[in-house]
């Protein structure tokens, strides 16, 4: 029995040790990896294939996949798991380090953000979609918006993006403050009126309102109307109108750390003058700027 | 998968012609969709349920397992089910009318147009439209007008004014609109609406004017333009005059082929197992093998690193002791995203520590080491939890009496720690594999979400989820609980293993030593006992040996004393 004890102990060990020494040659990896500074564009062994990291606001996770394809059918440049968040977020993974090649934001005022830490090239950004802000509900709903005040008397969940990481609930914030049901113009650092506070859900991103529109958890929610393209279930119940709230627009740039910056602005070129992927575009419910 | 095929009959719209076609429509549409939909959902249900009542313990575990497979897979295939029921024989993007002679091929919709330049030309507030498209339908406020190509619609069979034909086409391009809507509104919601099929080239619609197909850069357009354009301006410079927006004339645009209905290519109904087959063809596995990738590693750091926390803890000052307990078990209170947070400050670029790692080669944040690494600090706790718990639950004596046998701590470590703790360190083991399988706010926080670099099942059904692809989450799920499933029950077959094996070398020991033997019944309740019996057999076995029986008598009456003061 002793002999039966020990080998099993040994036999820990060994592995203990195996599995310590696979670490060590990760460890090794990781650091080599690293010290290229593009981990996650890794995998493109060919010295002459590009590679390019887009990150994009999240309202773009349908049609931008599509373009991405589609480019690469025509031109053989790949691109790396493509990153869809609330915009903000985006600017905040940038300066957390994250290796990117092109922006794509949903505000003028997060590209901005990405301008001023220098994240971004600056003589890259053009404005590249418009879109507008809509009231959802799900599909076959009887609520009814007719106005911005109705938000207040309907009964249930408002679902808004939270204002510091998405734009579309910064934009949703501004057209409730044009109608006094929030505190802040600027659509960010303010309350909710009495009404409706106790009822607004906040989504890390503008597709988060939608889904938990879809899904029921909330009777209405705002989202842009190319939302409404990429979510089954919601229906559009009011179109906020544009002077409720800053004109939207997707600015897109460049971004300042890329390595491939010359095939980026190419995609970027790319994306709002060949026909095919404006078509694209059209079929998503995205307005070209 | 959504938009495959319909087959339309050739009523169903309000108030439309006479015959017999109402008929077929309404029974082919209705009684299919709603039979198969009622009984879908509850074959999941049904089918779980007898595995819980099932008494022979093992046998269950994996006929529950089986069960559980089959139930998730039946989740899945349920709305494809439904689906490919309800479609019937024709290409995507196509329709035909079952009473008519013609159908629609190619047919796309497009929600938003542009305003931009065609190769420099301005043809106004422009909507794209398919290759060689001989139908375009576009939605106003005032009604629907579908323009058809005149040769086109008379090749295909079509008479823009026979009543029957009109009706079936508006059927037709319903059904298309929906299945092309991508969850927009539909033509269908408003049954009200006026509908106008033309073969002229342009129709007036408030103050705008819809060009059907305008040829610019070699391609062809549906354009809004102003009524009118006073002359030396662009269709945009009038617009701009007049003050009219042209994006808001028009809801949105779809386009087609007109053809006859015999060019539709028939496609088969897909059955079920095809449906499953093209699930699984589409479906990207990475995240499984990112996620055993990572927490396997994670785990080989862990057990090496938990098991020497716990060994060395053990042997401290209570003072120091109680602090690096402290420190090394705040990973498992904290939330999960505040580990994320401060790995993300240590090694991400915003903090002068992170920039100082940065510039020395050890760049994490967003990388597979850094999916890793949060991996290592969450699950690390378990480990030595589990670990220190084992080891001071052995008997100080027992080690002490190792001591005098001369034995290094190192080798009372291998030999004599391990093997007495080794059930609660396998256990702690699995923990923290479930653990680093599971992670989920660490990771996302510090390596991000890359599908097929961090995007591990946990962060994967998330994104999906949220994504609106619930089938794929679905499927995650289904993952996920059959992979714990599948630890806890290694963790119950390896404990009643190791005490069976137990049991049996106690046995054996309780054969060579005389009378005091304890109880059988004993040892299956009181773990620390067990550990001592199986010590004491332990340290019994090599003075029965031949060599050197003498004097390791002598050192376990020794011990004994010592143990005793």
């Amino acid at each position: 029995m002793h002999k039966v004890i020990s080998r099993r102990a040994l036999g820990a060990l060994a592995s203990a040790a195996m599995l310590a020494g696979v670490l060590g040659g990760c460890s090794t990896q990781a650091t080599t990896t690293g010290a290229e500074g593009s981990a996650p564009a890794d995998g493109s062994p060919a010295a002459n294939a590009v590679e390019l990291q887009i990150f994009a606001a999240n309202s773009l996770e349908k049609a931008m996949p599509e373009v991405e394809k589609l480019y690469t059918e025509r031109t053989g440049v790949t691109f790396a798991d493509t990153q869809y968040k609330g915009s903000g977020d985006l600017v905040e993974q940038m300066r957390g380090g994250a290796p990117v090649d092109i922006l794509i934001t949903a505000s003028s005022g997060t590209m901005d953000d990405a301008a001023e830490a220098d994240l971004v090239d600056e003589a890259t950004r053009q404005d590249m979609f418009v879109n507008d802000l809509v009231v959802v509900r799900a599909a076959g709903s009887d609520i009814q918006v007719n106005a911005l005040e109705d938000v207040a008397a309907v009964d249930g969940n408002i679902a808004i993006g939270e204002p510091g990481a998405v734009p579309a609930g910064k934009y949703a914030n501004q057209a409730l403050a044009s109608v006094g049901l929030y505190t802040n113009p600027e659509g960010e650092d303010g309350a909710y009126a009495d009404s409706i506070a106790s009822k607004v859900v906040e989504a890390d991103k503008v597709g988060t309102a939608a889904q938990y529109v879809a899904t029921g958890d909330c009777a209405i929610g705002f989202v842009y109307t190319s939302d409404v393209y990429r979510y089954d279930g919601i229906e559009v119940a009011y179109t906020c109108p544009d002077d409720s709230h800053k004109p939207i627009v997707y600015p897109g740039a460049v971004a300042a750390s890329s390595k491939n910056a010359e095939a980026a602005a190419d995609f970027l070129e790319f994306c709002m003058t060949d026909e095919d992927a404006l078509a694209i575009w059209a079929e998503y419910g995205f307005e070209l700027a | 998968m959504e938009s495959t095929t319909q087959h339309i009959s050739a009523q169903g719209g309000p108030g439309t012609a006479p015959g017999p076609l109402p008929v077929c429509a309404a029974a082919q549409t209705g009684g299919l969709r709603g039979g198969r939909e009622d009984r879908a959902p509850r074959r999941p249900g049904s089918a779980a349920r007898p595995s819980a009542a099932s008494p022979a313990c093992l046998l269950a575990a994996r006929f529950a397992l089986a069960v559980l497979a089959v139930a998730c897979l039946c989740m899945l295939a349920a709305p494809h089910a439904a689906w490919a029921q309800e479609a019937a024989e024709a290409e995507e993007g196509s329709a035909v009318a079952e009473c008519a002679a013609f159908g629609v091929s190619g047919f796309t919709r497009y929600n938003t147009g542009a305003a931009r330049l065609v190769d420099g030309e301005d043809v106004g507030y422009r909507y794209p439209l398919p290759e060689d498209c001989t139908l375009v339908l576009v939605n106003t406020d005032e009604g629907v007008y579908v323009h058809v190509d005149e040769t086109a619609a008379a090749r295909a069979g079509f008479a823009p004014d026979d009543a029957g034909d009109f009706e079936a086409l508006r059927v037709i391009l319903e059904q298309l609109d929906e299945e092309a809507s991508k969850g927009g509104a539909l033509l269908a919601d408003d049954p009200g609406t006026s509908w106008t099929v033309t073969t002229g080239d342009e129709v007036e619609v408030g103050a705008a004017r819809v060009r059907f197909a305008v040829e610019a850069g070699g391609r062809r357009y549906c354009s809004v333009v102003p009524a009118d354009v006073p002359a030396g301006m662009t269709p945009q410079e009038a617009a701009a005059a007049q003050g009219i927006d042209l994006g808001d004339a028009v809801r949105w645009v779809e386009g087609g082929q007109i053809v006859a209905a015999r060019e539709i290519a028939r496609a088969e109904a897909p059955t079920a197992p095809d449906q499953l087959a093209a699930f699984f063809a589409n479906l990207d596995l990475r995240p499984l093998w990112v996620s055993l990738k990572t927490s396997g590693v994670a785990l080989a750091v862990t057990f090496a690193l938990g098991l020497l926390a716990a060994w060395r803890t053990m042997g401290t000052s209570s003072r120091l002791k109680g602090l690096l307990d402290s420190v090394f078990t705040i990973p498992m209170v904290l939330p999960p995203t505040v580990c994320g947070f401060l790995l993300l400050l240590v090694f991400g670029q915003a903090t002068p520590v992170g920039r100082w790692l940065i510039d020395h080669g050890v760049a994490l944040v967003f990388t597979w080491p850094a999916a890793v690494l949060s991996a290592i600090v969450v699950s690390f706790p378990l480990m030595y939890r589990t670990a220190l718990g084992a080891f001071e639950s052995l008997d100080p004596q027992m080690l002490d009496a190792a001591r005098t046998l001369g034995w290094s701590e190192g080798r009372i470590f291998r030999r004599l720690m391990m093997p007495l703790a080794w059930p609660s360190v396998a256990a702690g083991t699995v923990l923290a594999f479930a653990r680093a399988m599971g992670e989920f706010g660490c990771t996302l926080f510090f390596a991000g979400n890359y599908a097929g670099v961090t995007q591990t099942i946990p962060i994967a059904i998330y994104f999906e989820w949220m994504s609106g692809n619930t089938d794929v989450a679905l499927f995650w799920v289904a993952v996920v609980i059959a992979l714990s499933f599948a630890v806890i029950l290694f963790i119950n077959v390896y404990t009643a293993r190791s005490q069976r094996y137990r049991a049996r070398g106690i046995t054996r020991g309780g054969r060579r030593q005389d009378a005091g033997a304890p109880p059988a019944a004993q040892q299956a309740t009181d773990t620390v006992r067990l550990d001592q019996e199986a010590l004491r057999a332990l340290l019994a076995q090599p003075a029965d040996g031949a060599e050197a029986a003498g004097d390791k008598g002598h050192a376990a009456r020794q011990s004994g004393e010592k143990g005793r003061r």
